[in-house]
């Protein structure tokens, strides 16, 4: 891909050589142009559907071939068609051409017919300018510290063949080119970097987002039927980040409280929506401390939010509203589609509405009639035998711990009566079976209960001190109402697997193949097992930083970082200002090697100035009035003839070229005058 | 109407002057100082803020924060390209060869010589004449080192003709902003009159009569050659000079003289051509005779208005002839700018 320097370029229009007669820089251009192409529509090729990216790919395979055996462009009647089948295509793939996908996948396409139709110098900066839309489109799917990154090295590729078809005559190497690339991308970070930061924002959307906006996003949902959150468990991406302002509780404090599920069909439990607002605290009566925590909640595309149990309050959301009803759920008021922050304050110890009427309690005894007659007979037995509702709580989960229940993520499929097969059948299942198994004996023997899923547990980051919790640490328990307590939190999990409670879903299970290898040295505490714990949590508290400074940066932070610097009172006005004085700033330091008009030295005078100085350091300083010949003189009395010779050499040289007819170029004789400088000692 | 268009071009005139610094032509070594260079988007440019004002909508729409980034390192890299454009442009001294003197109608050629004294490469620098319809040339100028271009420009009269305005300009590293600067050198060619494509012939002075009874048939008497008149015989022709004259540029047959015929001198006297005929037209036929006067190698002599030239048939001559031929009844070079 080397280009190579071709006289009699140089004065040629650039498109009369693209059309007529391709030349080895036009080649070496074209394809510089494709891999910068081929970079962009990477991340792309993910996400479009097959037959867009065999097209798009085959159309710049196309151009690479036309290019590398010097033939012409295909004719407007080859091209036309080709594009009108591919347009079609995307109609019957998306059944539009204005949703996200489908724009995205039509501007790729269209990319790659253009690189097949550029005769001009405009072709090319289309075809540059509409890659970098696509970058753009590529950060839908992802703005991860990797997608930045490529990205950086797509915009440093197409910058380099945006400025490889700039030059008229002589092109520097490829490497040199990049170098300038380079050179300008590096410049324009301490502006990119004043710009993100200070550049007033406005936040969006501007206008309605396209509703495949926010697709493919995994969390909890509202309702749990068999294999829910077991799905979810074998997702390592991260839920939320939760900075705790006080000690970290134990891990089997931390339950991460979301969505209360009280409506049970016999096979699906799901949330109920007529949840009235929460009452006046006199709810929540909290009897201990109070846990502060700041949470970064990675996009669900739901609005549930999350807090230890039990919030107290709906937490403050920038530019959302939120709310928190009486089951102490909480969530905002539209789905959650970017990386927020929120403040929450919860309390470990607590007695949630004490005192509710029997009529409220109703929804939480309900039971379909017709399902699981084996577990409502236990229920009944249980219920005969024992009077004191705690007591029942813990015959059942001592029930649990004491038959063969396992804890698996993959259970055996259950039957019409799930319970029942569970139960006193498979007795093998993660939290929601236990969870729901245990919701509905409690129902069955009279004491109210729910379900209440969330997230249990999470990992420490050591080195920025975040909470992370995974999607892995999802799970479900119950929470039954005990007269004169009110909600308590009853986790049948831990009865059977304790430590899925105390230690990460990761240790509980022992996972296959290759995770299973790194799992085992991670397990180990050998100095490689350490190495790869540190790694990783170098790695997430990288990304968490990156989260908090770059993804999650908005208004509101914007605001916060000024008000940190010092500016309390502040306005959209004052921000603009300051944008503008720092960039000019920036911009003028950056400038100013440019445009300082240092005194004019040629080449020659500076070498014969460096001479002179050297001289001077040895004690034989230039006389103002001594022209190069009368020092040179004078030297020659007081310096040996060996150190004189080279000296001499360098004058003569100097001198002819300077006053003398020079028949040299100005730029080989600097080159001569410089091998003659370092001869002098 | 007709005021407006005539203000307009004025007042354009008058704007081009004030803010491009357009003034008289300047001699010597020209340095384009960084208030001389001026910078604007190219159609590119006007696109790429285009794009840019799309990248920031779309990310502030679908709250893209990588997106907000991808856009202003974008507007970075175009206020890079802006210091880049400059330097490849800014610091540069210009400098003016001298011009040959052509005919009317002929291409004059100016040599210009820009010269890099800084240490970074100048790439991809298109110079020509700012007025439309030039071709530009674009060169690259190493660091420490100097470029010679040469730039045509077609002639109409006779006179001096001053060098039109150069532009310099470069869209070098991205092509989004054009950096330009334009200069006036203080440069001038000489245009000699256009010849006379189909001259009488050269006008023989006073000793016509003889030629006609000379031995004319003795080679032995040979005494030189003189312009063709009709009525010469053709084995008088000088072959060997005709070989010589480019019969195109306004060069007529010669004949072979023979002594006997006295020395015909040659006198080219603009007063002895008809009154009636057009000055210019009178001026052509005249550098056409000189033209033809020398290339036949015969001594002439010249008059034109007081200017009175003795017979001489060197390169000097020549080119005092033609010099007074092109400058006839004009204003003096120094008075007219």
């Amino acid at each position: 891909m080397k280009p190579s320097n071709l006289p009699g370029f140089s004065l040629s229009g650039w498109q009369r050589h693209w059309k007529n007669r391709p030349l080895a820089r036009d080649k070496a251009d074209t394809l510089l142009l494709l891999t910068a192409c081929l970079l962009v529509l990477l991340p792309h090729l993910a996400v479009f559907a097959w037959w867009v990216n065999a097209g798009s790919l085959s159309l710049m395979l196309w151009r690479g071939w036309l290019t590398f055996s010097g033939r012409r462009l295909p004719r407007a009647w080859v091209l036309i068609p080709v594009a009108l089948t591919l347009m079609a295509g995307i109609y019957l793939t998306y059944h539009t051409f204005l949703g996200r996908e489908a724009g995205v996948a039509m501007l790729a396409l269209l990319l790659s017919c253009k690189l097949l139709e550029m005769h001009a110098k405009r072709d090319l900066y289309i075809v540059i300018f509409l890659s970098f839309f696509l970058l753009l489109t590529s950060f839908f799917y992802s703005q991860s510290i990797a997608s930045a990154a490529l990205a950086l090295l797509a915009v440093l590729a197409l910058l380099t063949a945006q400025l490889s078809f700039q030059y008229t005559g002589a092109v520097p190497s490829l490497w040199k080119r990049i170098k300038l690339g380079l050179t300008i991308l590096g410049m324009a970070i301490p502006l990119t970097l004043i710009a993100f930061f200070l550049f007033p924002r406005i936040q969006g959307p501007l206008w309605g987002l396209p509703g495949d906006a926010n697709a493919g996003r995994s969390g909890l949902s509202d309702s749990m039927s068999p294999g829910n959150i077991s799905k979810l468990a074998l997702s390592e991406e991260i839920a939320f980040r939760v900075k705790l302002s006080g000690a970290t509780p134990a891990k089997s404090e931390l339950y991460w409280r979301g969505i209360v599920l009280n409506r049970y069909d016999g096979r699906t439990w799901s949330h109920e929506d007529d949840a009235k607002p929460a009452a006046s605290t006199s709810d929540l009566i909290s009897n201990g401390d109070v846990l502060r925590q700041e949470i970064i909640l990675e996009p669900s595309g739901q609005t549930w939010l999350f807090a230890l149990d039990m919030p107290d309050a709906a937490p403050q959301l920038e530019g959302m509203l939120s709310g928190i009803n009486s089951q102490r759920e909480m969530n905002s008021a539209q789905p959650i589609n970017n990386r927020i922050r929120y403040q929450a304050n919860s309390h470990g110890q607590y007695r949630l509405q004490s005192t509710l009427t029997a009529q409220a309690l109703l929804p939480s005894l309900r039971l379909p009639a017709s399902y699981n007659p084996q577990t409502l007979r236990y229920a009944a037995k249980l219920r005969q035998g024992i009077s004191d509702e705690r007591q029942i709580v813990n015959e059942v989960l001592q029930f649990f711990r004491r038959e063969n229940f396992s804890y698996t993520l993959e259970p055996p499929l259950l039957g019409v009566n799930g319970i029942d097969d569970f139960l006193f059948g498979s007795r093998a299942g993660f939290c929601e079976h236990y969870a729901s198994a245990f919701v509905v004996l409690m129902r069955a023997s009279g004491i109210p209960a729910r379900v209440v899923t969330g997230y249990q547990g999470g990992a420490i980051n050591n080195v920025d001190g975040y909470l992370e919790i995974r999607q892995s640490d999802a799970h479900a328990w119950a929470e039954v109402w005990l007269s004169g307590i009110g909600w308590l939190r009853v986790d049948p999990t831990a009865a059977v697997a304790p430590e899925r409670i105390q230690k990460n879903l990761g240790s509980t299970q022992n996972s296959r193949g290759l995770a299973g290898l790194v799992n085992l040295a991670m397990s180990n505490d050998s100095w490689f097992g350490s190495a790869i714990r540190s790694a990783n949590m170098r790695w997430s508290a990288l990304n968490n930083s990156w989260n908090l400074w770059v993804l999650n940066y908005n208004q509101a932070r914007q605001f916060d970082l000024m008000r940190t610097l010092g500016l309390s009172e502040f306005d959209w006005a004052q921000l603009s200002l300051i944008f503008f004085l720092l960039s000019a700033t920036v911009m003028s330091l950056l400038a100013l090697p440019f445009m300082l008009n240092r005194p004019q030295i040629s080449a020659l005078d500076r070498l014969y100035l460096s001479l002179c100085q050297k001289l001077a350091n040895q004690g034989y300083p230039r006389q103002a009035h001594e022209a190069p010949y009368s020092y040179g003189q004078r030297l020659r009395t007081s310096l040996p003839d060996t150190q004189y010779a080279p000296i001499h050499r360098f004058l003569s040289a100097y001198s002819a070229a300077k006053y003398g007819k020079n028949v040299q170029s100005e730029a080989s004789t600097v080159k001569h005058l410089k091998i003659l400088l370092a001869q002098c000692r | 109407m007709s005021i407006i268009s005539n203000i307009g071009p004025a007042l354009a005139d008058k704007f081009r002057k004030l803010v491009f610094l357009e003034h008289r032509p300047e001699s010597g070594e020209v340095f384009l100082k960084q208030r001389r260079v001026f910078t604007l988007p190219s159609k590119a440019g006007w696109m790429f803020v285009l794009l840019l004002l799309l990248l920031f909508i779309s990310s502030t729409n679908y709250n893209l924060n990588l997106g907000f980034a991808l856009t202003f390192v974008l507007a970075g890299c175009a206020c890079i390209n802006a210091f880049l454009g400059f330097r490849n442009l800014a610091y540069l001294h210009l400098l003016a060869g001298p011009a040959a003197p052509v005919f009317a109608g002929e291409e004059a050629q100016f040599t210009l010589h820009l010269i890099n004294r800084r240490q970074h490469y100048r790439y991809a620098l298109h110079v020509g004449f700012a007025a439309p319809g030039h071709t530009e040339q674009a060169v690259d100028i190493a660091p420490d080192s100097r470029c010679t271009l040469q730039l045509s420009h077609p002639t109409l009269q006779r006179g001096m003709m001053a060098i039109p305005r150069v532009r310099l300009q470069t869209w070098f590293p991205l092509g989004l902003l054009r950096a330009w600067s334009t200069w006036l050198p203080d440069a001038q060619v000489l245009v000699y009159p256009q010849p006379e494509a189909f001259a009488p012939p050269l006008p023989v002075t006073g000793v016509a009569g003889k030629e006609g009874q000379g031995h004319s048939g003795d080679d032995e008497d040979f005494s030189g050659v003189r312009a063709y008149q009709s009525g010469d015989p053709l084995k008088h022709l000088a072959w060997k000079h005709i070989a010589r004259i480019d019969l195109d540029a306004g060069g007529s047959l010669i004949t072979k003289q023979f002594s006997g015929g006295s020395a015909s001198d040659i006198l080219l006297d603009f007063g002895s051509l008809p009154a009636n005929l057009d000055l210019e037209l009178r001026l052509s036929r005249m550098t056409s005779w000189v033209i033809a006067a020398d290339a036949s190698g015969l001594a002439y002599a010249f008059k034109l208005g007081a200017l009175h030239l003795d017979a001489a048939s060197n390169e000097p001559h020549r080119l005092a002839c033609l010099r007074a031929l092109a400058l006839h009844q004009l204003p003096s070079p120094e008075a007219g700018v």
